[in-house]
């Protein structure tokens, strides 16, 4: 029966495949990262910053963006926080379990725009998961960019997602990474306070007008970084952002995310500023 | 340490390192360098508020301490930025703690004498408390997005 599932590879975009769940990484209170082996077992191909509309079989399904491929096998990881019914039922899931999958989708991080560049990487909480492969890539091609910085915040050191990578990317000396956390108690010894204020500790090493900055978190963080970002001198059209706002068809078709001329799910999730600029100040969304 | 290298020291950082030669110079002749070690305080609330902090090296954390619930830790500020303004505003005394996290180096200046000094030459007053001001603010800003929460999970948002 599984079988059967798994091996019908469906033309239709609407139509997600069956992909098993290998593993479950549990990465705080309320955040997971599962890994989805595809059927055909010809590996996952996926640019940095993509998503994917994963489907809860009988429940629903919901926008996430790929957060790596795994090292051990041709899975691809998501990392899902529980905020309502389709997200609760994915952290939860089991190695052997069935999820459908349609994507990758949308456009990415523009890796390319930043080579031979400063890249500062800035991200929120779980806006780390979108970003990972990004940062996973420029770790590989490290010689292509020039200084590099990735900032990272959460609410508390509990918080931290991909603890034991972040650590062995903190011990790397060719690249800043620097953390901070909203509230601690007296036992953590890093910096507390909100993420656009690392950007002051990485300012010096930076050529504002030769840089490009990757924004991923809650879009209030993003505005505040934003802005830093540009009274520095970086310019809006080099600040990219990943927009999340919620999408149903992730083809473009039923319009739940377009705003203006702009769909989400197709000409983004990733946006530089001076495009998306005039959204910052839509309200209801 | 002489006051030139005091004065070498503000010429290279941010704060202090667009001021002209003779006010870095002036500002060099109310100040020592001080090294603190981890958890060291460098400024204690209720105390007089008689020092100007430039950090030049290292970490520091603003803390309180509650009766009931020991030490908060409520914002960090590293090398490159100031601490402490309660020498500015009367009755002169420190309102919170601050503690080293980290080895750390700072420029610590008289404030009575920085008073002092501020009343004599107006234009130095003007361009410190135009910084000190900037400073102030992004305080301030971040410190409102702190209090926003904003990594909350959606069930406790508006608690
Ligand atoms: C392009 C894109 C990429 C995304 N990537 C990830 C990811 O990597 N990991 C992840 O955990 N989530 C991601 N999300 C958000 C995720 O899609 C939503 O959390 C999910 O749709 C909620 O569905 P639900 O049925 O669990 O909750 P619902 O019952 O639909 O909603 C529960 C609560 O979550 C809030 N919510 C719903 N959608 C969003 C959203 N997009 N952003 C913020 N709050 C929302 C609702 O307002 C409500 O308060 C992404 C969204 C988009 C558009």
């Amino acid at each position: 029966m599984r079988e059967s599932v798994a091996a019908a590879v469906p033309a239709d975009p609407f139509l997600p495949t069956a992909f098993a769940v290998t593993r479950v990484q549990r990465e705080t209170g309320d955040t997971a990262t599962i890994a989805l082996r595809p059927p055909d077992g010809d590996g996952f191909v996926f640019q940095p910053g993509q998503f994917n509309m994963l489907y809860l079989f009988g429940v629903g399904e919901v926008p996430i963006s790929v957060s790596g491929a795994s090292d051990r096998s041709d899975a691809v990881e998501h990392t899902i926080r529980s905020v309502g019914t389709v997200t609760r039922g994915l952290t939860v899931l089991r190695p052997g379990d069935w999820v459908g999958l349609r994507g990758p989708f949308g456009r990415g991080w523009p890796l390319d725009e930043a080579k031979g560049r400063d890249l500062v990487i800035v991200a929120g909480g779980l806006g780390l998961a979108p970003l990972r492969p990004a940062i996973r890539h420029v770790l590989a091609h490290r010689a292509d960019y020039r200084h590099v910085a990735v900032l990272y915040g959460t609410r508390t050191p509990a918080d931290l997602l991909f603890r034991r990578e972040l650590e062995r990317w903190r011990g790397r000396l060719d690249w800043d990474v620097l953390v901070t956390v909203d509230r601690a108690d007296p036992t953590w010894r890093g910096n507390i306070g909100v993420v656009p204020r690392l950007i002051g500790q990485v300012e010096r090493v930076l050529e504002p007008a030769n840089t490009v900055a990757f924004l991923c978190g809650p879009e209030i963080m993003m505005r505040f970084t934003e802005r830093e970002l540009r009274q520095r001198g970086i310019p809006p059209e080099r600040i990219y952002l990943s927009l999340e706002r919620n999408m149903k068809c992730a083809i473009a078709m039923c319009g739940h995310c377009q705003y203006g001329p702009l769909f989400i799910c197709k000409d983004g999730p990733v946006f530089p500023y001076s495009q998306i600029e005039f959204l910052f100040e839509v309200r209801e969304i | 340490m002489p006051e030139t290298t005091v004065s070498e020291i503000l010429a290279q950082h941010p704060f202090t390192h667009d001021l002209d030669q003779e006010e870095r110079k002036a500002l060099a002749g109310l100040a020592t360098v001080r090294t603190y070690e981890p958890d060291d305080l460098l400024i204690r609330e209720g105390r007089a508020a008689d020092t100007f902090f430039v950090i030049v090296d290292g970490l520091v954390a603003i803390e309180m301490f509650l009766p009931d619930r020991g030490v908060r830790r409520l914002q960090t500020v590293e090398a490159g930025d100031v601490v402490g303004w309660s020498w500015i505003v009367p009755p002169y005394r420190w309102e919170f703690d601050v503690r080293a996290l980290a080895r750390t180096t700072a420029v610590v200046l008289d404030a009575a004498r920085l008073r002092e000094l501020l009343d004599r030459d107006e234009h130095l007053a003007t361009r410190l408390f135009q910084k000190l001001l900037l400073v102030v603010a992004a305080r301030l800003s971040a410190t409102r997005l702190q209090l926003l929460d904003i990594y909350a999970p959606p069930a406790e948002v508006g608690r």
